[in-house]
């Protein structure tokens, strides 16, 4: 409660701009590869998610309705006539289709390229009527100032699509906005240091930005030559709709961040005592795995890897992505974003797997597609997320590393799959449950989940929670998950629909009427809480520099075998990975006068991958070099 | 701890250099007893209030009167505050202290701490990739600061370059630069610089945490300032010497013991340092070169 009570007054008394200062420094220490979201007005916000979303195929037209009623609601407040006819128009468009169930393709792409004009001329009025309040009241400073800040933030709708296609316009409209801001003048300290409004440069600066503004409802070929603004370049053509075509960029909303305290990954052999840096497949599987090298756009500018949501090999419950994922921990990866020729259409989202213990979890996908983790593996690579044939090698040694990764230990768990007798009394009572044949089931809960074999039987069967084509038909049957360490790994089942464990028990006492009383049905969630427990299942420790820097030696110990081999694209692949992290990470350093040794890092392994592409490879050979004694020579202070 | 401090420091340059409305919410009549504080919320005067009354109850313990809490939305309302004898205290930063006690007679008791320092700065910022190096090289570029009323977003900055041999008054500077914005705030100019819409901002010292991690590392410092002192508690001219004496001994009770916790609520400060009128003396002269004020 008073942690509840004293957050809060923070949040107040520094209001909402220093409220990012602390979330963002706050943690700058500690964490500061976690990327805090962007702060945004709330209209801006749903403006910018809804341009992504409306580029996506399937639309998922439920979630822009959303965002539609945000920026309806934002304009009816400066303009209740203009924000009346959005909401009539726009968002009836969009309940529309959604009551639909979707669109067909040329409809989809008029209808979301229509309702993409509407909105952005919504937006673009509600700028505006605040840029003349600003305007109207230039002797009232203060009000000035809010008029000016929210149609401001409100232009940060637009920025990321005009910076991308016209950085001119960006710049000299960016540079009209600090003109703007500058000409509001200061009312000083009781009249000390007051310097007046120049009423002549916002006037101008305004009637450039309302220039800029000037945008048809339609889109046009050619901006320009409609006598409309810069920006109008920017809507969505529904002719020429590419998803190709869309920003690098992930929307508002999004988080790709990993998790913190970091989940404890046990590698086998690495508890048996072997270091990384002599098992080179291991190590270059590892590399992989934290590398978005191995994939194509939009991924790998991104930063995302297998890493990001295989968070140190398990899950990362937090990921979304709107219009990609339906609820936070997973994500549609036959989605038009990642890797838009593989697409399947559908908004099907998948809870991502926990990875532990994957040498005994085949076939591999939620519904069970692939029977080799290779193929599944090269499949995840090259149609979820858009990247090159991968080298025969690198897929090895992402299988090989992958083989390694292990189930959390449980002490409540004989090796036979039985609890111990000094499990809770619940669980024990609960297993007695499980092992129960139930006519319904053709079984009991182990009969699938087999407890003698890591909780899983490797067949696929329709448990009721896959909504199919059509009736009767067979698409419906799902890969047995393990039940180990899943008690770490919230949300459940393929979609993750189930928030808790209680739910997804739930779930099979009403689809098989197993008609179980309610304390019976908390027996049964608490043995499968005991099963998917495990020791530590998280790191101790939320300082990860030192621990990410041990990594990093472990990546470069493959140079020479990859060197040998004539790998030359691994070898560039990891020291493009080594500096993309130690940027990712070097933040995070506790003692700051170390930054200058963690630059130089990121810099000799920079310099090693530019030398190679001139062909200067014994330049890269010593820059290596001097990066492992340079790390050596640091190690015990970089933390 | 380490890293609380830091987002203390943050919050409090913010706090000293985005101004936004200006209007008291509450500025009741009140009895001659009461002790009056003025606080800056940007947001939700209301729920700041609540939020500072375990300070507000510790104040009326400690000190053995009344305790009132205000809300005013930036330092020049405080400061009016402070002039017109609607409040007994407030917090604010040092140009405008130095203003106040020109205009109002305000007097500091206390100055605040933060990432253990009781002085702080301010710093050039450029893109890494801009090829500047200097504060030299900025003669005939664009710079933003922050407010034309900062100390670490103006005041000091424009120092900088002085010290550097650059300029010596603040129309130098306007010859020098390019062109002279105001962001509005130290994030703001950070923004343009990162955005590419001017070469420079006049920031405080530790604005480039203001952006994400993976755009700092697209900035970088070419210039610091002189130690600013940090921001302080001060009271109006009208206060008793004997009153004033005892809300300072209550602040600075809160630098340990059991009620360290109640700091945060105080702009999150690490505490409070004695200091006086003196230890604003080099401010006022470096506020007075550049016409902040008139030379007494």
């Amino acid at each position: 409660m008073e942690i509840q009570r004293r957050d809060t007054a923070r949040r107040y008394i520094y209001g909402s701009f220093a409220a990012l200062a602390l979330a963002v420094v706050g943690l700058w220490n500690v964490n500061a590869h976690i990327v805090p979201p962007e702060k945004l007005h709330p209209v801006t916000e749903s403006y910018r998610r809804m341009e992504f979303m409306l580029q996506l195929n399937p639309v998922v037209w439920t979630d822009v309705a959303r965002d539609a009623t945000v920026i309806a609601n934002g304009v009816e407040v400066v303009d209740p006539a203009v924000g009346g006819d959005y909401r009539r128009e726009a968002l009836g468009l969009v309940e529309a289709a959604a009551e639909r169930g979707g669109l067909p393709l040329v409809e989809r792409r008029q209808t979301a390229a229509r309702v993409h004009g509407l909105s952005a001329n919504a937006v673009a009025a509600k700028l505006k009527a605040h840029l003349e309040n600003a305007a109207a009241s230039l002797d009232d400073h203060s009000r000035a100032t809010a008029e000016l800040s929210e149609a401001r933030a409100l232009w940060s709708a637009f920025e990321p699509a005009l910076q991308a296609s016209n950085r001119g316009a960006y710049a000299e409209l960016g540079r009209t906005w600090l003109e703007l801001s500058s000409a509001l003048g200061s009312p000083g300290v009781l009249g000390m240091g007051a310097v007046a409004a120049d009423v002549q440069t916002f006037e101008d600066g305004k009637a450039r930005l309302i220039a800029a503004l000037t945008l048809p409802d339609e889109p046009v070929a050619k901006a320009e030559d409609n006598g409309t603004g810069v920006l109008a370049g920017l809507l969505l053509p529904e002719t020429a709709y590419s998803p190709q075509a869309m920003l690098a960029a992930l929307p508002p909303g999004s988080d790709i961040n990993k998790q913190l305290p970091r989940p404890r990954q046990i590698l086998n052999m690495a508890t048996r005592g072997v270091d990384e840096a002599e098992t080179p497949m291991i190590a270059l599987g590892d590399m992989a795995f934290d590398s978005p090298e191995i994939f194509g756009e939009p991924a790998r500018s991104l930063g995302i890897s297998c890493n990001t949501c295989h968070n140190k090999g398990t899950t990362n419950p937090k990921l979304f992505i709107p219009g990609i994922s339906a609820r936070p921990g997973g994500l549609d990866v036959t989605n038009s974003f990642f890797a838009p020729h593989a697409r399947n259409g559908i908004f099907d989202h998948l809870d991502t797997p926990d990875l532990r213990g994957i040498r005994f979890t085949a076939p591999y996908g939620r519904n069970g597609r692939f029977d080799s983790l290779r193929d599944f593996t090269r499949n995840v690579i090259v149609n979820e997320f858009n990247g090159e044939e991968p080298d025969p090698m690198l897929l090895d040694s992402l299988v090989i590393y992958m083989l390694e990764f292990d189930f959390l230990p449980n002490p409540h768990l004989k090796p036979d799959g039985w609890l111990t007798a000094d499990a809770p009394a619940e669980a024990l009572r609960g297993e007695e449950i499980f092992r129960r044949d139930f006519p319904q089931m053709n079984g009991s809960c182990a009969s699938c989940h087999d407890p003698a074999d890591h909780f899983v039987d490797r067949r696929r069967h329709d448990v009721g929670t896959v909504q199919g084509a059509e009736p009767h038909s067979r698409d419906r049957a799902l890969d047995t998950p393990t039940l180990l360490s899943v008690a770490h790994t919230p949300p459940y089942l393929h979609d993750g629909s189930a928030a808790t464990l209680e739910d997804a028990v739930a779930h099979f006492n009403d689809h098989y009427t197993l008609e179980l009383s309610e304390a019976e049905l908390a027996d049964l969630t608490a043995y499968v809480r005991t099963v998917g427990s495990g020791t530590e299942a998280f790191e101790d420790s939320v300082f990860t520099l030192e621990a990410e820097l041990e990594e990093f030696s472990f990546f470069l110990s493959t140079y020479e075998l990859l060197r040998a081999r004539g790998k030359d694209d691994l070898v560039d692949a990891t020291l493009k990975t080594v500096a993309f992290e130690i940027e990712a990470h070097k933040w995070d350093v506790q003692d700051r006068r170390h930054m200058p040794t963690l630059d130089r890092l990121q810099d000799l392994v920079t310099e090693a991958w530019e030398a190679r592409q001139r062909g200067e490879f014994e330049v890269a050979d010593a820059h290596v070099a001097e990066y492992r004694a340079l790390y050596e020579e640091n190690r015990e202070v970089l933390r | 701890m380490r890293r609380s401090s830091t987002s203390r420091r943050l919050a409090l340059l913010l706090l000293g250099t985005v101004a936004f409305f200006v209007t008291f919410t509450v500025t009741p009549a009140l009895a001659d007893d009461t002790l009056r504080i003025a606080f800056i919320a940007y947001q939700n005067p209301d729920q700041l209030l609540e939020n500072v009354e375990p300070v507000v109850e510790y104040l009326e313990g400690t000190l053995g009167e009344k305790v009132k809490a205000f809300t005013a939305t930036d330092y020049a309302a405080v400061v009016e505050a402070l002039a017109n004898g609607t409040a007994d205290v407030g917090f604010m930063g040092p140009l405008q202290y130095v203003m106040a006690r020109r205009q109002a007679g305000a007097r500091p008791i206390l100055g605040e701490i933060y990432n253990g320092s009781d002085t702080y700065k301010s710093r050039i910022f450029v893109r890494k990739d801009s090829g500047i190096k200097s504060l030299a090289d900025l003669k005939g570029k664009t710079i933003a600061f922050t407010d034309p009323i900062s100390s670490s977003g103006y005041l000091y900055p424009l120092d900088t370059f002085k010290m550097a041999g650059l300029i010596k008054t603040r129309d130098d500077a306007d010859a020098f630069f390019g062109r002279i914005y105001f962001a509005g705030g130290d994030e703001q100019a950070m923004r343009a610089v990162l955005n590419g819409f001017v070469e420079a901002a006049g920031v405080g010292q530790f604005s480039e945490g203001l952006l994400r991690g993976n755009e700092r590392g697209e900035v970088i410092s070419i210039g610091e300032s002189r130690d600013i002192p940090s921001h302080c508690v001060v009271v109006g001219k009208d206060l008793e010497e004997k009153r004033v004496e005892k809300v300072r001994q209550a602040l600075l009770a809160l630098n340990e013991g059991p009620n360290h916790g109640l700091l945060q609520y105080l702009y999150g400060v690490d505490g409070y340092v004695q200091v006086n009128a003196d230890t604003y003396n080099e401010v006022e002269k470096v506020a007075t070169d550049y016409g902040f004020l008139q030379a007494p």
